[in-house]
This record gives C-alpha cells, structure tokens and sequence, in this order.
C-alpha cells in the first residue's frame, strides 16, 4: 500500500529516530441470542490507521481513518508534533528502543472454512437449536449464545524498512444455561474461549450434546448445596479454569511494563520485580509457564507484533524459578534485555500498542497421569471445572477465584455437587501448592478474548493452556 | 446539529430500503497523555467516527458500523444491515424505532475544556512529576480530554443531537511502600485545580507513611466516595427490572419495598449541573427525573422498551448517578464507633454470586484505622466479600457530596460491619 512509503519517508524527514504505521482493517460479527430473541445480529468495520513516531526517548501516536496522502501526511505531522512534545518532558528520563532487524513477510491465520463464508442462517439456525434444547429442561430459565467471529487485517511499516501484511481472525462460541430454583439461581457455561481457527471448530464441538450437558449441570448447580466454612483443603482444577487463574497470577505479573510499574496508575504492577529473575520460586518443580506467541491456534499467534517483532517462544517459568518477562522493543533495555519478546499489541488502529500477555500455558506433567487417577488419588478436596468470580490486588499477589461447576471429593470419588465455591490463595504459595499435573493428553487451550489493560482501556487476547492439576492446602469455602 | 450528522443521516433516509431503521452516530476527538515512573509513556491524539445503523423488515433485524462516512461505505452500511435481516429470523422482542420526541435540555459541554491545548496538558503532566520528584516520588497517571458529538435519527422521526467534553487528570505516586492516588473527571477543564489534587495527594501519602499489620474482620468503614462508586456500578448493573422479573438478581420481588437502608437512596438527574446526562438513552428515549431508590424503598429499576411494554410500565433508563449525602464529617464519623477503617478506593470488584448481589474486591491507594476518633495510621490492603445493597442498611452516617466523575455525584459512606475476609501483603 502506498501510504506506508508515504507514511514512513515523512516521517524520516521529520527527524523520526523510528516510526511505524499499522493499517488495520478490524472485522467482527456478532450474533447474540437469548431465549430465542436475537438480541444482536450485527457486523462492525473499524478500518484506520496509527502512526508511531519516536524521536527524543518518546513517543508520539496518531490515529486517523481517512485515507488520502494529506491525511496521511496530517497524521505523521501530528504523531511528530506529539513527540516533541512529550520528549521536553521526558528529559532526562527517555525511552529507548530494543533493536530490531527488519521483515517482509505475510501471516495468515489457517482455517478451513472461513466463518465469514458460511451462511448468517446456518450459523442462526445453530444457535436457536442450542437455545432450544436449554429451554427444553424444566427449571431453565434462561438460554443465551453469544457467538462472534473476528478479523483483523493489517499493513505494518516501519523506518526500518519492515513491510508485513498480517491477516488473523478466531472465533468464540459462548453459551450458557440459568437455572432457577427455590428461590435461587445458577448458571452452568460452556466457554472454551476465543480460537484462531474456522468455522471447523464450531462443527467439531458438537455444541447440541454440549448444551444438553450445560443445562443439565445448571439444574444439578442450583439444587446443590453451598460448601461449608473455609478451610484447608485440596484443589483440582480443570484445564478451563486454570485458563484464568495462570492468566491473573503468571501472565499479568510477568508483562515487563507493570513490572516497570508503567501500569501503576491503573491495571497496577507487579510483585514478580527484577531482582527475583532466575532465582524467585514462582512455583514448585513441576510448574513450567511457556510463553508462545506461534501457538497453533493461539490468539496472540500472529507472525509479528505491533513493534514488527517475530513471534518467540520462550520459558517464562522454568522448574518453579521465575525465568524471563514478555516484553516489548520500549521495556526490554530497561532490565538489561538484548532484545523484545514480541508482546507490543494494540486492539484497534487507533490504540498505541502496550505490552501484553503472550499465549501463555502451562506444561502438562511428565509422567502418565489422567484426571480421573488425580480424583481418585485424592482423599478430601474439591474439584472446578470451568471460570466463575475472580479478583486479585494491584500487585498481582492476592487473589480469590470461583468456578462454574464443583464437586466435592471424598475417599478418591466425586461425592456430591457444590455451588457458592471460593478459594483464596496468594503468590508464590498457590503454584507452590501444585504437587501433581496430567500428561498431555488432557492439555486444553482456553483463548480469552477480552483482557482489558491500559489507559485508554483497550482489550487483548491471548491462548492459555493446561492440563488438569492438583493444588494441596488452599483455602476453600462457601461465600458468605 | 453537526453537517456530516445531517449529511450521513439524508443518505441513510434516501437509500434505506428496510421498513424501519434507526441511526446513531458519535464523532470523537481525544487527546490522551500518559505517564508513569515521572516520564510520558504514551502519548495519543486522534479522532474517532461510529456510525450504527440497525434496520428491520417486519420483525426481522440487522446491524452494521462502520467509522467513514464516504457514500461508498455508507452504501455498505446499509447493504449490509439490510442483508441481515433479510436473511435473519424474526425477533420476537423486536420494537419498531421511536418516533419524535421532546428532549430535555442539556448542557454538557464546556468551552474551556474544548480549548485545552496539548501543551497545556504536557505542562500539567510536567508539573505534577515535578512535585512528585520535590517529594522523592514517583508519579504515574493520565491526563486526558475528549470531545464528543452524538447523534439519534430514526425512520419514525427521531431527530437528536448532542455535544459533550470530558478533562481527566490522574495520579498515582508512590513514595517508599506508599501507594496512593486522586483522580479528577468532569465536564469542565474550569473546575480542576491541579494545586488542590498535589495538595491531596500529598496529605493522602503522609497519612498512609506508618503502615501496620491488620487482620480482616467485620468493622465499621467510611468509604470515600470514590470507593462507594466502584462499589455502586456493580450494584447498579444488577438492578434491572427484566432479569429481577424472571428470577436472577436479589431485586425480585422487591419493588416498592424497603430494600435498602433508610439513609440511601439514588436518583439520576437533569437538574444538577455538574453531572453530566444524555438526553436520551441507547433507544432513543428521553431522559427524565428518576428516583430509583428513596430512604431505602426501591423505586423503580431500569428497563427496556420491550419489557416496558410487556408489564405496561415505562422504559427507563439510568444516565447518572446521584445520592443524597447528609455533611457529616470524617471526623465526626469517627467519633461515632470505637474504632474502623477509612478507605481511598476499591480495586478489582468482580460479582461473586449473582442472585445475592454479592461482590469481592480490594481495597487500593491506602487504607486508614482510626480509633477513639483519631487515624492511627495506615493498614495492609483486604479483600471484601459484601453484598452492597445489605451494606446500606448499616449505612450510620454520610457525608458531603463529591463529584466522582462527570455522571457521579456521591457522599462518602460510613457502613457498620464491612465484611473483609482476606488481607494482602502491602
């Protein structure tokens, strides 16, 4: 496209020291259907463009969706103009950029079969069959399928002579089932999260089977009764559920910005501070946190981030000791890193891109072990399938969870449904705790598409993994 | 009315082909500057365009934004919406678009934010990590304005506009252990004083330098009005009278009865110049006087024109947030129980159980214990799990009403018996 030539000469011969422009064309269709009503049935296209400019140790970002060579030169101007101004400030304190070679490549997310190719009335025709399959069982109140399918279509160039053209897209079935009963009620889910994949992956999830069972569990939910006071005890945690938790307590804490305490004033920093790289007992032995932005099928996997680095994969958690951050070309020279992780990663074209988790999952255990040999292995504790409520402090050290299904274990066997779980833990004793992980046969992916960080707030997504484990001594109970 | 809202709105009346339609449109310009560790990390400027059209032929619907206003994309806009509903299935909820209305007067705009310049923003910025820097600190936050215009037009003749500005300013410092924060958020850039937001958040870090271990417990707590707000919009996303009708929020049922603490109650508000407030809400309705809680009673709970219809009652929506304070004093609240907390803030509130209205979160940027009417100093970060509207039944004192952001306007809180269950290690 010419108006990344146009774009970057203007701004070498502004003094740029660097700058890029990312034209993103962001395609979403939604459909949301609750109890037959279709709610939502829509298609959004943000299409712009952002233009990076640094000069002095600072940045300056414009943003602009009119394409015409004034405009375009307008936007660079601006970009230069904000620069300057935040570098007056910035003096003696300047940013600096991890180096960086330059790429021309392209990316595509592979799909079979394009969701945007397969028609609006099979998709509908889907949906209205889950929602009435829920409402077939008395006590369901209420049905809702949330489905949306997302493309993003990039230009990157950059003054270091870069040019990509980054074409990704995933898709997110969400669909759940409230139940009410005496006076109460539950919801049971079936959210695997956001895939970069077709609509091949809705096809294999069989999604009716799917939604007899998601009802079922909401009735079984509501029935339930709440676990009692909190005490000490053990947990096993689905792969689904550890989605969340890995991403509250390993992911936030190891994005290097907060770790620079450049999230202070909002998502907050971090406790994981540099000093503790490659000697701090994160974990024990067995937890291995992966950070892997060419995870197939993952949503951060997208070639190349917004800084126009190639995705890496890397150990963020090796053995337990807290190993290396996810950083970003404006974090990494800060702890003495040679070079980024990849992780600079925008929503839209008008945000400015910041640093974010990369696919990030956990290494299912070495030796053979399935989850029902866990159960079974286990004399007293609780077992959660699914994400329910979740909080954690700004330094990403305390923290309490829910879940969407529980049970109780007694004598190795699943003893009766539980609703109203929590638990409460904290770093480093929670993945200190963790003392038996499944082999990979049970790792799941969990893609969550909505990770809200930043000022102005922007959401990311990123593919966490696991397989089911077991944590030993965490304190569990019924809310209040 | 903005030419291009006019211009995008004759083409959608030209070319639309569905049976009804409805038009919104915002057109944004921000201007953002952020910084932290006492240097600017990201600076941002750009404008922002949505147009959403959502058509309907019979009760068949679809929808479609785009952000350029071209005729080529305006075509596609409604190609494309009409499309889906062509091929989509009736929606049994569905509701024919507004017609005219009378809309309140509103003034959301101020001429003094709409000519802050970035320079004076940078200046701003710049004098603020100066101080933090005289202090021996860090300073971390936003500073931000934004210019928004937004349109409503209709196939059933809706005709709205309506332009409104925002000036944010932001700081976290941290200084030694300390962590503490104030934040400015308004219409006007006029009202903001960036000597009396140092000057508090200088006292607010001195008061919280002698930090002590506290275990959590049940105890009387004065939330500062911008805790009690973050508490509020978790409260308030519960109240809706649909799902309260069907079963699934602790509303239901509860119309009309005393369901709150005597001392509570919320409204929003045309008539209270600091507050800001659309003219009309998502479906075009116009915004009015609403009492949703009063002295304790529950009111009325926002709804939507589709339920509106089914139970025969009016569409309401909430706009803003204001509650009655009563100027008791900080130090007059502590004087009335042995001993309790005082909070600045409240982080991470997530729902813990839906039908009870529960919620967990922490607290954030500096926690106080007073004792025998006197702070003793500054305590650990806790975790609560609370169910807000209970928590206004132990409701034993207000205070006086402070602008929380440019839709709140609240007082700070004492509450009897704030249940904190869990603490954190700063």
């Amino acid at each position: 496209m010419k108006y990344l030539d146009l774009a970057m000469n203007a701004a070498e011969s502004l003094g740029a020291e660097y700058a890029d422009i990312r034209v993103q064309k962001t395609t979403d269709e939604v459909i949301f259907l609750q109890n037959l009503s279709l709610k939502n049935t829509s298609n959004s296209v943000l299409y712009g463009y952002g233009i990076r400019f640094f000069k002095d140790g600072a940045w300056g970002f414009a943003h602009s969706n009119v394409f015409s060579d004034e405009a375009v030169l307008e936007t660079v101007k601006r970009a230069a103009e904000i620069a300057e101004l935040s570098a007056k400030m910035n003096r003696p304190k300047q940013l600096r950029l991890a180096p960086e070679r330059s790429y021309i490549a392209k990316y595509e997310t592979p799909v079979l079969k394009d969701p945007a190719c397969i028609p609006l009335k099979e998709k509908i025709e889907l949906m209205l069959e889950v929602n009435r399959t829920m409402l077939s069982f008395e006590g369901i109140r209420r049905a809702m399928f949330y489905l949306v399918m997302h493309r993003d279509e990039k230009l990157f160039g950059s003054t270091l002579g870069s040019r990509l053209e980054l074409n990704t897209q995933w898709i997110t079935p969400v669909m759940t089932a409230t139940a009410v009963h005496d006076g109460d009620s539950q919801s049971r889910s079936f959210n695997d999260g956001g895939r970069a994949a077709g609509w091949e992956w809705i096809e294999s999830l069989n999604l009716i089977e799917k939604s007899k069972q998601v009802a079922e569990e909401a009735l079984i939910k509501v029935k339930a009764e709440p676990l009692g006071p909190e005490q000490r005890r053990t947990l096993i945690l689905d792969p689904n559920h550890l989605g969340l938790t890995m991403h509250e307590s390993v992911g936030h804490p190891t994005e290097l910005d907060r770790v620079l305490g450049w999230e202070a004033d909002y998502a907050g920093i971090s406790f994981a501070t540099p000093e503790k790289l490659k000697n701090y007992r994160y974990g024990s032995e067995i937890v291995n946190f992966m950070g892997d932005n060419t995870l197939c099928e993952g949503l951060a996997t997208a070639g190349f981030d917004d800084d126009g680095v190639p995705g890496q994969k890397w150990f963020i958690i090796k053995d337990g000791i807290l190993n290396e951050y996810g950083s970003t070309r404006d974090t990494a020279l800060e702890i003495g890193l040679e070079s980024s992780r990849g992780c600079n990663r925008a929503t839209y074209y008008y945000d400015q891109p910041i640093n974010r988790i990369p696919n990030l999952y956990l290494l299912p255990g070495k030796e053979e072990l399935t989850p029902a040999e866990l159960i079974a292995d286990t004399e007293d504790g609780v077992y959660i399938q699914g994400q329910g409520s979740f909080s954690i402090d700004q330094h990403r050290v305390n923290f309490q969870f829910g879940g969407d299904f529980f049970w109780e274990i007694k004598n190795g066997k699943l003893h009766r449904p539980l609703k109203k779980v929590l638990y409460k833990s904290n770093n480093p004793e929670f993945w200190n705790s963790c003392d038996a992980i499944c082999d990979e046969r049970f790792w799941r992916p969990f893609g969550v598409i909505n990770c809200g960080k930043g000022q102005p707030s922007q959401t990311a997504r990123m593919t966490h993994g696991a397989s089911t484990a077991r944590f030993r001594n965490i304190r569990v109970g019924g809310s209040q | 009315m903005n030419p291009l809202f006019e211009k995008i709105a004759q083409f959608v009346k030209n070319n639309c082909q569905a049976d009804d339609y409805t038009l919104n449109i915002s057109l944004g310009d921000s201007h953002e500057t952020r910084f932290a560790q006492n240097g600017i990390t990201q600076h941002i400027a750009g404008p922002n365009l949505s147009i959403n059209l959502e058509v309907a032929f019979g009760q068949k619907t679809g929808s479609c934004r785009v952000n350029q206003a071209d005729e080529e994309t305006l075509k596609y806009l409604i190609q494309t919406a009409q499309d889906i509903a062509r091929y989509n299935r009736p929606d049994p909820e569905y509701m024919p678009s507004v017609g005219a209305q009378e809309l309140p007067k509103v003034d959301n705009s101020d001429p003094e934010t709409r000519e802050l310049e970035p320079e004076k923003m940078v200046e701003i910025v710049s004098e603020s990590i100066a101080r933090a820097k005289a202090w021996d600190a860090t300073v971390s936050g936003m500073t931000e304005k934004h210019l928004w215009e937004v349109g409503l037009f209709t196939k059933n003749g809706f005709a709205g506009s309506d332009t409104s500005t925002n000036f944010g300013h932001s700081m976290t410092l941290k200084k030694g252990s300390v962590e503490t924060k104030v934040s400015y958020s308004a219409k006007d850039f006029g009202g903001f004083s960036l000597e009396e937001e140092l000057d508090r958040l200088g006292s607010q870090a001195d008061s919280l330098a002698d930090l002590h271990d506290f275990d959590p417990e049940k105890i009387p707590v004065i939330l500062r009005p911008s805790a009690w707000e973050e508490l509020l919009w978790f409260m308030a996303w519960m109240m809706n009278r649909r799902q309260s009708d069907e079963g699934f929020t602790p509303y239901t049922g509860k119309l009309g009865e005393a369901f709150f603490g005597p001392k509570f109650s919320l409204r929003s508000t045309l008539k209270e110049a600091r507050l800001s407030a659309l003219p009309w809400d998502m479906e075009g309705i116009a915004s009015k006087e609403i009492t949703w809680v009063e002295n304790g009673v529950l009111k009325n709970l926002p709804t939507n024109r589709h339920w509106a219809k089914e139970k025969n009652i009016e569409p309401l929506s909430v706009y803003n947030f204001f509650i009655p304070g009563d100027d008791v004093s900080e130090e007059e609240m502590m004087a009335m129980v042995p001993r309790g907390l005082i909070i600045n803030r409240f982080w991470y509130i997530r729902t813990v159980d839906a039908k009870a209205g529960e919620f967990t979160g922490m607290t954030r940027d500096g926690v106080l214990y007073f004792e025998d009417g006197k702070v003793r100093h500054a305590v650990n970060n806790l975790r609560f799990n609370e169910i807000p509207h209970d928590a206004t039944r132990r409701i034993l004192a207000l205070g006086k009403q402070e602008l929380t952001s440019s839709i709140g306007l609240m007082p700070s809180l004492m509450i009897d018996g704030f249940n904190f269950v869990d603490k954190t290690s700063f």
